[in-house]
């Protein structure tokens, strides 16, 4: 597991969705967790600093995923940030957009708690590994 | 079925785009006047009046509908969440009483016999069970209130049934209109998009996934 305090923002315009992701992330070990209701208020929480992560569903309102995906490569600030996409886009053209726009994993949901440890992990390893 | 609507509407486009000018385009407008009224007499004749009546009355009632089902589901999402909140710390005070207790009795047994130490053990012991079982009857209390939080899906599948065929309904109507009135050269143009949400049916399509073992696939096969 990476450092306990690594800092999440779960970005999904279903406050359930962000409810039952915040909870498997605390189950995981990581509390330290919040949450942004679109892409718009996402990118602009992300520009306040301080995330070392991100969780973001796809189809919301305001911004997409993928748009704030791109404009969180985009900024040299945020560029390194680490971004998980979890949504119900199902085409494989989604996965290689999402993929080609720098998402470092994809989870289609539903989804099960263990496909979230096992993504999160692999996604750490490799950052693990490219910082050694 | 060789239909006058259609040799009509592709007159009156053929016309316009060869010639654009101000007599042409008020002939063109008597055209379309024309048109109007003989669909108008003719979506009549086939009751299709009434089918596009009933549609704008139980569109709005469809729509509400679809709005208390969404109500509904996230109800009961937010209840059921709101018991695990609940429950989980009550399972982790079971947890560590129950190694508050086998730690004391592991250290007890290693340690001189001392009928202190064994009465010191017996109070905690009885102490943590009473705790317990106070942590296990409410958490069964919120493992009920999951089940009754699942109540939701009687009164939603009725009302997406109701929806379900009034859709089906319609389809039917408006799919016989287009049969009976499109022209032939309408061909539906395939709509890409990234923005299709959760996939109903994916058996037996090539461009969808269908299981995150079929993402992660992908993703290798790409090499990324």
């Amino acid at each position: 597991m990476a450092d306990p305090n690594t800092k999440f923002l779960v970005v999904d315009d279903f406050s359930t969705m962000r409810r039952i992701v915040r909870n498997l992330l605390k189950e995981l070990g990581y509390s330290n967790v919040e949450e942004a209701e679109d892409g718009a208020d996402g990118l602009a929480k992300l520009k306040a600093g301080g995330f070392d992560f991100v969780v973001s569903d796809w189809n919301m309102p305001n911004m997409d995923g993928l748009t704030m995906l791109q404009q969180i490569r985009a900024d040299a600030n945020l560029s390194k940030i680490p971004v998980l996409m979890v949504t119900a886009e199902a085409k494989k053209e989604n996965i290689i957009a999402a993929a080609q726009a720098g998402a470092n994993g994809y989870v289609v949901k539903p989804f099960t708690a263990a496909t979230l440890d096992e993504k999160l992990s692999k996604i750490f390893e490799k950052m693990e590994k490219a910082g050694a | 079925m060789n239909s006058p609507f259609a040799s009509a509407i592709a007159d009156v486009v053929t016309s316009a785009a060869a010639q654009p000018g101000g007599c042409e385009q008020e002939a063109m407008l008597a055209r379309v006047g024309q048109i109007t009224r003989a669909l108008h007499d003719r979506l009549r004749e086939l009751g299709f009046d009434k089918v596009l009546e009933k549609a704008t009355v139980e569109m709005p009632d469809v729509r509400d509908r679809l709005n208390y089902v969404a109500r509904m589901t996230e109800q009961a999402a937010q209840r059921v969440l709101n018991a695990t909140d609940a429950a989980i710390p009550m399972q982790e005070r079971i947890d560590a009483s129950a190694d508050e207790i086998l730690g004391g009795w592991k250290s007890t047994l290693a340690a001189p016999f001392s009928e202190a130490n064994y009465r010191d053990m017996a109070t905690l012991t009885m102490q943590c069970l009473a705790d317990m079982r106070k942590d296990t009857g409410a958490t069964k209390e919120q493992l009920l209130e999951i089940m009754m939080a699942q109540d939701f899906q009687d009164l939603t599948g009725q009302v997406i049934r109701k929806v379900t065929d009034l859709a089906h309904e319609l389809e039917q109507q408006l799919v016989q209109f287009l049969v009976d009135y499109a022209p032939s050269e309408i061909r539906r143009e395939p709509v890409s998009s990234l923005l299709n949400g959760p996939q109903i049916n994916p058996a037996g399509r090539s461009d969808v996934v269908a299981d995150q073992s079929q993402v992660d696939d992908l993703l290798d096969s790409l090499g990324f």
